[in-house]
């Protein structure tokens, strides 16, 4: 068991890493401009300026702390938009590819069954989610240290750690149009289109009467304000997440394994 | 058991019927030659056998498993190898990446006989290999786990004439060692030397289906005359005559071409003693009698229907 994995995980590897610390400066950047954004507004002046849709938007709740600071500029638009997008992407091509490029035929020759060739290529993405957030909480937890802003170390880690069951679901997204499209770069753009209308469906139609809507978006389920801010972790959130993620895989197994290639 | 029965395999596109109703069995330690031009069906035929397609009806069974069930092909597989006409492996790892993953989930206990043999070079990445290196590594991954059958598409693609030949003689080998060998081609001198019985198979149809030596023999003769005076063309009205050319050669002014020739060449399938009695009366400076070309026989099967 698990030599796909093994080997499609090594293919990630590099550029885990390069994401990594992509994603590791950006937390530097932000914790690094906090406080002269800080001193030259002062609170949440700036936030009043703004419309409703946009704060709505981009889940911005307070700029009046590192904790608020990061929930928006680094959490919610770096893990939630661009993560929660890149993995889609990333996952999109995991079967459209190897079809595409005629890749499939020499895996489906030896003896495995589709089923687990669908879940071991999905279980090797648990590599990008995995070292992105081992990598990045150091850089924040410094970071805060370096411009003595004080960060509850428990609630850095858990918006990590809970971001992993939606970066998983956003990946569930990307591997239902992998199977879905035997073209690659329409399974990747039909990916990243899905994963970004649900954050605008989840984000914009918050507090309307279509807010329901909003339930089939993983983004629901994944609130880097409430985690940072009030130190409260929704672990029924956590359970919907991976009952996403284990349906997008079921669906996407059945799916592979009833498909002419 | 046989190694592999199809019975009215059919794959319909719906605006290309790419296999229609293909029946035929391969018996275990044969070397099968299925024959055919692009667009044929081969391919189709050969992703409906390892089940990476499935069929629109009829069925089809490799080592006895049947291959609308994948459970039961699984089993199969462990014991087949296949080669892709396109041999498709990750651009950005090397070979021995490639063979460590296939060994991983397949065994490799012939790996190092047929590196020795094939010799692809499998410290690089595959990003640098050219189609024929491409191939001797997909050779190498069809044959490492010492299967039963091996399923070749197009095997010799892209390989030079040396290879072609060590390739031949190893199949040879493993037939000798009581492996099934179902290859597809167009290359017919390949499937001439090569192989134990031919299935031709055109626009999804099988045409025929017969041991090699028939095939050539039921294909005919080419049979080239020269002739020191003028012989009238109605002398080659016998039966079995096909595709003649007859011309007259200079200094036979008197003879008309349309009705008489000095030379010609023509295919004959018929009883060569018939010509030979109808010629016995006239004076030849040469009579040359050939196996047809494979080519001719191809083009027989895929020419026009008059002569099929």
């Amino acid at each position: 068991m698990f030599e796909i994995t093994r080997y499609e995980g090594r293919n990630r590897l590099k550029g885990s890493v390069y994401l990594s610390a992509g994603m590791a400066l950006l937390a530097a950047l932000v914790i690094w401009v906090y406080p002269s954004f800080s001193d030259a507004l002062g609170g949440d002046e700036l936030l009043e300026a703004y419309p409703e849709e946009m704060l709505r938007l981009f889940r911005i709740e307070t700029m009046a702390s590192l904790e608020g600071f990061l929930a928006f500029e680094l959490y919610t638009f770096g893990w939630i938009i661009l993560l929660g997008l890149y993995v889609a992407y990333a996952t999109a091509g995991v079967i459209a590819d190897d079809v595409d490029r005629g890749r499939m035929d020499t895996l489906l020759a030896m003896p495995i069954s589709r089923a687990r060739l669908v879940a071991e290529k999905f279980a090797a993405i648990s590599v990008p989610i995995l070292i992105v957030n081992l990598l990045t909480p150091p850089v924040v937890l410094l970071g805060a240290r370096l411009i003595d802003e004080s960060l509850s170390v428990t609630d850095v880690l858990a918006v990590h750690l809970l971001s992993i069951p939606y970066l998983f679901a956003c990946a569930g997204i990307g591997l239902l149009c992998s199977v879905a499209f035997d073209r690659v770069g329409i399974a990747q753009r039909v990916a990243l289109g899905v994963t970004f209308a649900l954050f605008l469906v989840e984000s914009l139609l918050a507090e309307t009467d279509y807010e329901e809507l909003g339930a089939v978006a993983p983004m629901r389920y994944y609130d880097p304000n409430e985690i940072l801010l009030e130190g409260t972790y929704d672990l029924v959130g956590v359970v919907v997440l991976v009952a996403m993620t284990v349906a997008l895989l079921g669906v996407s197994q059945l799916v592979f394994r009833r498909s002419d290639l | 058991m046989a190694a592999i029965e199809l019975e009215e395999l059919t794959k319909d596109y719906g605006e290309v019927v790419a296999n229609d109703s293909v029946t035929f069995t391969v018996e275990h330690g044969e070397i099968f030659g299925f024959l055919g031009p692009n667009g044929a069906g081969k391919t189709t035929t050969i992703r409906l056998l390892l089940g990476f397609i499935s069929p629109t009806s009829g069925t089809a069974r490799v080592l006895g498993q049947d291959v609308r069930e994948e459970g039961s092909l699984l089993e199969a597989k462990r014991r087949i190898g296949y080669l892709s006409d396109e041999p498709g492996f990750d651009e950005q790892r090397t070979g021995t990446d490639v063979l460590d993953l296939h060994a991983s989930i397949k065994g490799d206990s012939r790996r190092d006989e047929l590196l020795e043999l094939f010799d692809p070079p499998v410290e690089r990445q595959i990003r640098e290999y050219s189609q024929g290196n491409a191939r001797k590594l997909g050779i190498v991954t069809a044959f490492m786990h010492d299967p039963d059958l091996v399923i070749l598409d197009e095997p010799t693609n892209g390989l030079d004439p040396l290879m072609r030949q060590r390739f031949a003689d190893f199949l040879r080998a493993e037939r000798q060692r009581g492996v099934t060998v179902f290859f597809s081609s167009h290359n017919l001198s390949e499937v001439r030397r090569l192989c134990d019985r031919v299935g031709i198979i055109r626009d999804g149809r099988l045409v025929t289906i017969e041991p090699v030596d028939a095939l050539l023999r039921r294909s005919g003769k080419v049979i080239r005359i020269r002739s020191a005076d003028p012989i009238p063309i109605d002398a080659l009205d016998v039966e079995g005559v096909h595709d003649l050319e007859t011309s007259v050669s200079d200094g036979h002014e008197g003879a008309d071409p349309s009705t008489a020739f000095t030379e010609c060449l023509f295919t004959f399938t018929g009883d060569i003693n018939a010509v030979l009695e109808r010629l016995a009366d006239y004076e030849l400076i040469d009579l040359a009698i050939e196996e047809a070309p494979l080519e001719d026989v191809f083009m027989r099967f895929y020419g026009g229907e008059d002569d099929v």
